[in-house]
């Protein structure tokens, strides 16, 4: 679906994410965007009866990766699912309310030994998305495309963008 | 927009930018000596406003400032040190023309700019760990290393929509579409333009070979290599990464002989992030010295 344009919706603020960053908004009124993704996921929660939602921006699988460092929560996908889904609880969304939609995990070509971090992603992502019982409804994940992505918090409609391409509603 | 030419008209449509960075190698040859000239740094610092205003701001800077400021380049020279002086002037210098507007790669305003930043970014990082390359080196050559496609965005082929069109359809790397719709491959163009703009052979090298680095000159592989591992860890990333970004393949002879490892690459990405995240805003705005 292409999105047109929509002046009720045209002038909504955007709440930018951040390379392994999470943002959440109680404002149905609102976008929250983040910017080329690569090989990371975007992952979006959105409570469409309460209209709260929030948007995750992992770099990568696991935060076992870093030995004991201090980690940052949302650049990994182990530790950032749980707090966004926290932090949209908290903000008074319920579970079961909640759909899920993943974006990005971009791969190169002929990546059997180097830079598998989209293909590592996506397997986490399935993982926990299982181990969560999260309500999964769409997947835009894979590819050798860059996506931009932004979340209507009127609608839970997610805007993808990739270079090049027009727009679409996922 | 105009059908496809030939690399000569490519590399001489360049010519006309006023900011390309045709000092840096001049530069980049005063602050590798260990006794760089600073009457000469100076002069050329001088030759270029924008330049010689981000050099006093940082040395006026919180970071670098004392009690005293520094009123000229003479006194920011002496305090910021050849190699930080470096730095700031590659960063200036090679920003700035990345950031000129062209269209093509379905680049936003800035897209390569921000890319080149985080593959300079993570050449530095993977050259202190991997012990490859001097850092300040590793760093311009992730400035430098696609020149190229800048070039051949600037001079607006229609061409550049038929590789486009032609990479998904047929499964092909962006390097045989090139080939096979210009008749040339971008590496070609940057390898040009470097020499054009007297770079050292090294840097050439890199700029021609990043892609395959085991076909470069022996001497240059180290750094070449680095640059490639740095460049595709860069494209996971994201940062300004167009419609070719993904349709390479890596050199894996080349890795494995450098000796990278995946892990090892992945576990490096926090520390990489953090240091672009100091460059670059969540909104994607630069800020570079």
């Amino acid at each position: 679906m292409v999105p047109s344009y929509n002046p009720a919706t045209a002038q909504m603020p955007t709440i930018i994410v951040g390379v392994a960053d999470l943002k959440i908004s109680t404002e149905p009124a609102t976008y929250i965007a983040t910017h080329a993704l690569g090989s990371c996921l975007g992952i979006t929660f959105h409570d469409a009866k309460r209209r709260i939602g929030g948007m995750l921006h992992a770099m990568l699988p696991t935060s076992k990766i870093t030995q004991g460092e201090k980690i940052r929560e949302a650049m990994f996908l182990d530790t950032g699912i749980p707090k966004l889904l926290t932090a949209l609880i908290r903000a008074g969304a319920k579970k079961a309310d909640i759909c899920c939609k993943v974006f990005g995990g971009a791969q190169l070509m002929a990546t059997d030994n180097f830079f598998r971090i989209g293909s590592k992603n996506i397997d986490m992502f399935y993982r926990l998305s299982q181990e969560m019982d999260l309500d999964v409804v769409s997947w835009e994940v894979s590819g050798r495309v860059n996506r931009t992505i932004r979340l209507n918090n009127l609608t839970g409609d997610v805007i993808v963008k990739i270079p090049s391409k027009p727009e679409f509603i996922r | 927009m105009k059908s496809a030419t030939d690399l000569q008209t490519v590399v001489e449509m360049t010519r006309s930018i006023p900011c390309a960075p045709a000092i840096l190698p001049k530069l980049l040859k005063l602050a590798e000596g260990g006794s760089a000239d600073l009457g000469e740094m100076e002069m050329l610092i001088n030759l270029d406003t924008g330049l010689a205003t981000d050099v006093l701001r940082t040395a006026n800077s919180a970071y670098f400032s004392s009690n005293q400021r520094c009123e000229n380049i003479s006194d920011a020279i002496l305090r910021l040190g050849s190699k930080v002086l470096y730095r700031i002037a590659a960063s200036t210098l090679t920003g700035r023309w990345l950031v000129h507007p062209v269209r093509g790669y379905g680049w936003e305003p800035g897209d390569l700019c921000r890319h080149s930043l985080c593959v300079a970014i993570c050449a530095e990082t993977f050259s202190k760990k991997m012990n490859l390359a001097d850092a300040s080196t590793a760093y311009t050559a992730g400035l430098i290393h696609d020149l190229g496609k800048f070039a051949l965005a600037y001079a607006n082929f229609t061409s550049l929509d038929d590789i486009s069109d032609r990479v998904p359809a047929e499964f092909s790397t962006w390097r045989e579409a090139e080939k096979v719709v210009l008749g040339f491959e971008s590496s070609e163009v940057t390898k040009a333009l470097l020499e054009n703009w007297g770079f050292p052979s090294t840097f050439v090298s890199v700029g021609h070979f990043y892609q395959t680095p085991s076909e470069s000159p022996e001497a240059d592989r180290p750094l070449v290599t680095l640059i490639h591992a740095a460049k595709h860890v860069a494209t996971q990333l994201g940062y300004g990464v167009g419609v070719d970004g993904f349709y390479y393949e890596p050199d894996v002879e080349a890795l494995q002989a450098a000796g990278f490892k995946d892990e090892e690459m992945d576990a490096a990405i926090p520390e990489i992030l953090t240091t672009i995240q100091r460059f670059i805003s969540p909104a994607g705005d630069i800020r570079f010295t």
